[in-house]
């Protein structure tokens, strides 16, 4: 039990250090660096908290996603290296306290909360995954495809967006230049 | 065991707040959506801990969890598609320069 709650608290304090770095530095690789080791930091603390599944899946998506937020951060920040000292924040104040409010208020009802019977065994790894898999295509399966659906709708409209609008005025300037 | 789920639930929680205050203080899209990344990893964390300490029989914690990690890519794909829009248009995504987007 000591060493769970040991292994949990040093990868949550890598999770609060790290996510702490993401806002703290001025470079933006170094930001969206910081971001992944920060939720690989939380996949630890899942795999430390027997959730070997939903461990090793956080950790493979954040891989990815933050790999494509880094190269997205230096296409499109004034100043991806941070060598210019730029101050790319605004309302600081307000923002403190309202980060310090809500952190605030969660630990309290932690503490606070009665959480009833805590239970010491967990399933073990394989029957987890074919109790989730289980859940997936039986009583969750319309939220597991509604799922799916939001995804692929998400992509769809994400590449929507981005495809620059094809106006006259826009044809007309790329056969000027041609 | 109630050690483990209070450390687990006091990480999420100081996530939480660090996320709240990204979300808040940052004048970029990307940094923006970072600060949204760490409020929903807060989320994921108590998730994981209400499902693991209070009701390991019930797969539904877990399904919810799957549903959140769903909304954080969601969340990084339409938010890039309007960075990739707005950066076309104006030619910055800074958030202190959208106030045209105002209704």
């Amino acid at each position: 039990m000591y060493a769970q709650a040991f292994f949990v608290a040093v990868f949550g304090l890598a999770a609060i250090g790290f996510g702490v770095v993401v806002f703290r530095t001025s470079s933006m690789v170094r930001s969206a660096l910081a971001l992944l080791f920060s939720q690989t930091a939380v996949g630890c603390m899942f795999l430390a908290m027997q959730t070997e599944f939903l461990g090793v899946l956080q950790i493979m998506m954040m891989a990815t996603e933050m790999s494509i937020m880094a190269i997205f951060m230096v296409m499109f920040m004034m100043d991806p290296g941070g060598m210019g000292g730029m101050d790319m924040t605004h309302q600081k104040r307000f923002s403190i306290g309202a980060g310090v409010v809500a952190a605030g208020v969660a630990i309290v009802v932690a503490f606070w909360a009665d959480w009833g019977p805590v239970t010491a065994e967990a399933p073990d790894a394989a029957m987890q995954t074919r109790a989730l898999g289980m859940e997936l295509l039986g009583r969750s399966m319309l939220i597991f495809e509604t799922a799916g659906i939001t995804i692929l709708t998400a992509m769809i409209a994400a590449t929507a967006v981005a495809i620059p609008v094809q106006t006259t005025a826009n044809i007309a300037d790329k056969e000027d230049t041609e | 065991m109630t050690l483990v789920l209070i450390v687990a639930l006091v990480t999420g929680a100081i996530l939480f707040g660090i996320g709240v205050y990204g979300a808040l203080s940052q004048t970029n899209l990307v940094m923006i959506m970072m600060g949204v990344e760490l409020i929903l990893a807060g989320a994921l964390v108590n998730l994981v801990a209400f499902w693991r300490f209070l009701h390991p029989e019930s797969y539904s914690g877990q399904m919810f969890v799957l549903v959140v990690m769903t909304v954080m890519a969601v969340e990084m794909a339409v938010g890039f598609g309007v960075a990739i829009a707005r950066f076309r248009a104006k030619g910055s995504v800074e958030m202190e320069e959208a106030g045209d987007l105002k209704g």
